[in-house]
């Protein structure tokens, strides 16, 4: 779908007009309740919920905007103050394009054709235009339905992240909102999968940092994680907790599941909270087991798990307590940890070169 | 097609009463294994050395390992010259685990390699040090090195050497595999326990973000009343071992050896299907550069 022709621009206002920030407001205030009780932050007990949700097309942004309420508000039942949401987070959305059911069929019967023929898919479908059809209605009813929860709850939300046209370009972007409704953070995603690349996005070429009641929060996305580089400058700029959507499209495995943020927590003594979309569509299915991380040495079992949930293709939640307390503590008194500047500044800018 | 059969040795079951059993026990398991490239756990020079009686132990391990570093360099030469012979005789690359060595008055943690002619063909300092050795005031190593693994039909693998607290820092290995680095050879030594959890944060982790081949012995020994062991492993990048588990082989930690083949085109397959290095983001590292 190409945005150039009168009818696509017309719809695409139409879409514009169906998500307006006013109509989405007013359906969620209907919902929301008008006399929060924000929870008093003690740094030694700061409750984060990492969402697992599964992918349904909505066709109507208030039916989006009911989900992500459903699953904020089953976080704040279980107590929670910071609640992150998966990458991808408007694939839900495409469901409101017409003719996407008969998109998704066609890829689910040439994955089936091509997995019986053992060949790789084709694309018909030129997903880069879709993303950059879908932004202009997609920004607002986010940045709506996420402030609106946010300030309902007075919590601080990780939307998760959205491919959406930023300046001619297409970014993969994580949005963080406090507990006032108002976003506080953004964070392009720095390292790209090869599929990404193949729809042009463009990655980021920094890491936010941003400084909250809860601590310093940090926002990478996905594959960032798969990289030590990105932990190390996140902790360097001073985060004690990593909030990391994603959405793996790979069949569930425990040992690629485990290559993320958990090997980097223990690498840069952080906390993680990871989200993740799992289901299907448009030929791609996502797999993985949103989950609470922390250095082995602060874990009750030693395993770097605070929670994990255990479904890897259905709707679920992990919540626990992180102690900043107790994190500052192990910093100060690290046993094995250490810091070689010399040996850094003889090799970085040899194999960091541009 | 570049093949290796490599083997990691954890000292279980080696005698190490006194040199020459030692030297007997290793060289019987060295030919049973196979390989042509062998690896052995770390503190393996101090755990000879308080085996046959040339060092005492101290109340804790720190204390041990202060005593032996005050007194290690003669030592040192004999345990030297016991891998060099291994390794010759042997006809391996022999990286004969870990020793502390004394060098303009600092203390370090070493590894060596021995080739098939029983030279030393790599040195290795660590270079991110444990509390433990800080307070003992080492010193920190500032070189990475790598060198050349030549089998004798052909072919060669470049490779460098991982000591003990290195592993976990990820510095090293991307270091390493930057630099050009196919295999790393890991001589380690974990408290016995439930330590699965350190060592894959360890030298699997590396693996899984470098894609290069990783040997790792743990050292299976008591020293100073304290337990050491965990499991030796090979590791490959997930996507070319079995389960998609990173691991070719795995032990147990009283497991005295562990081998596994390396096939050198299945990671080049990788490498290039999920070009994981290619994808580094220069741009966004400068912060690094400043450290």
């Amino acid at each position: 779908m190409a945005a150039g022709s009168f009818k696509e621009k017309l719809f695409q206002r139409y879409l514009i007009w169906l998500c307006r920030p006013a109509r989405i407001k007013k359906h969620l205030r209907a919902r929301l309740p008008s006399d929060r009780k924000p929870v008093p932050v003690d740094r030694c007990r700061i409750r984060a919920a990492a969402l697992q949700l599964e992918l349904n097309l909505h066709k109507s942004p208030f039916d989006y905007a009911d989900e992500m309420h459903r699953r904020t508000r089953e976080a704040v039942d279980r107590g929670a103050q910071l609640i992150v949401f998966p990458e991808y987070n408007n694939l839900q959305l495409m469901g409101m394009l017409p003719g996407i059911e008969k998109i998704e069929e066609n890829y689910r019967d040439k994955d089936s054709a091509n997995k019986e023929a053992g060949g790789g898919g084709e694309e018909e479908v030129n997903l880069t235009d879709l993303y950059r059809f879908m932004s202009p209605v997609v920004r607002p009813l986010v940045h709506t339905v996420f402030s609106s929860l946010s300030a309902a709850y007075g919590l601080y939300i990780m939307a998760g992240s959205y491919i959406l046209a930023d300046n001619g370009e297409i970014v993969n972007r994580s949005f963080l909102y406090g507990p006032n409704g108002e976003l506080i953070g953004s964070q392009d995603k720095v390292h790209l999968l090869p599929v990404e690349s193949g729809w042009s996005l463009k990655r980021g070429s920094s890491f936010s940092v941003i400084e909250t009641a809860l601590g310093k929060l940090a926002l990478p996305v996905c594959m960032d994680a798969t990289y030590y580089e990105t932990f190390r400058l996140i902790e360097l700029a001073g985060a004690d907790i990593v909030l990391l959507p994603i959405a793996d499209q790979q069949e569930y495995n425990y040992w690629l599941a485990l290559r993320g943020i958990w090997p980097r927590v223990q690498e840069s003594a952080l906390f993680g909270v990871k989200s993740a979309l799992v289901g299907s569509v448009a030929g791609f299915t996502f797999t993985g087991r949103a989950g609470i991380f922390a250095p082995l040495e602060i874990t009750p079992n030693s395993d770097g798990v605070l929670a994990e949930v255990e479904p890897f293709d259905s709707e679920a939640i992990a919540v626990a307590d992180l102690d900043l307390e107790a994190l500052a503590r192990l910093r100060a008194d690290h046993p094995w940890r250490d810091c070689n500047s010399a040996l850094y500044r003889k090799y970085f800018p040899q194999i960091y070169r541009l | 097609m570049i093949i290796f059969k490599v083997a990691a040795i954890s000292l279980a079951g080696i005698r190490l009463n006194s040199v020459d059993h030692y030297s007997r026990d290793l060289s019987g398991l060295i030919k049973g294994c196979g390989a042509g490239i062998v690896v052995l756990p770390a503190y393996s020079s101090l755990v000879l050395g308080l085996g046959c009686g040339a060092f005492m132990s101290g109340p804790d391990f720190a204390g041990t390992l202060y005593m032996f570093s005050a007194d290690s360099e003669g030592w040192n030469s004999l345990f030297f010259e016991l891998h060099s012979t291994l390794a010759r005789k042997n006809k391996i690359f022999l990286a004969a685990g870990t020793t502390v060595e004394t060098e303009a008055g600092g203390y370090y943690h070493s590894a060596y390699c021995f080739n098939p002619a029983g030279e030393i063909c790599c040195r290795q300092k660590q270079t991110h040090l444990t509390q433990v050795e800080r307070e003992l005031d080492f010193t920190r190593g500032e070189v990475l090195e790598l060198f050349n693994l030549e089998r004798l039909n052909g072919g060669s693998l470049k490779a460098g050497l991982v000591v003990g607290n290195d592993a976990r820092h990820p510095e090293v290995s991307r270091i390493f595999a930057l630099l050009g680095a196919d295999l790393v050879l890991c001589s380690g030594a974990l408290e016995a326990g439930i330590n699965c959890w350190p060592q894959a944060a360890g030298m699997w982790a590396q693996v899984q973000q470098n894609q290069f081949w990783a040997v790792e012995a743990q050292l299976s020994a008591t020293i100073a009343g304290q337990k050491y062991g965990a499991a030796s492993a090979v590791i490959g990048p997930c996507e070319i071992t079995p389960g998609l588990s990173g691991y070719l082989a795995r032990g147990y930690p009283d497991t005295p050896a562990v081998t596994a083949v390396l096939n050198e085109s299945d990671r080049q397959n990788i490498k290039s299907s999920y070009p994981l290095l290619k994808m580094l983001n220069r741009e966004a590292y400068t912060g690094l550069l400043s450290l």
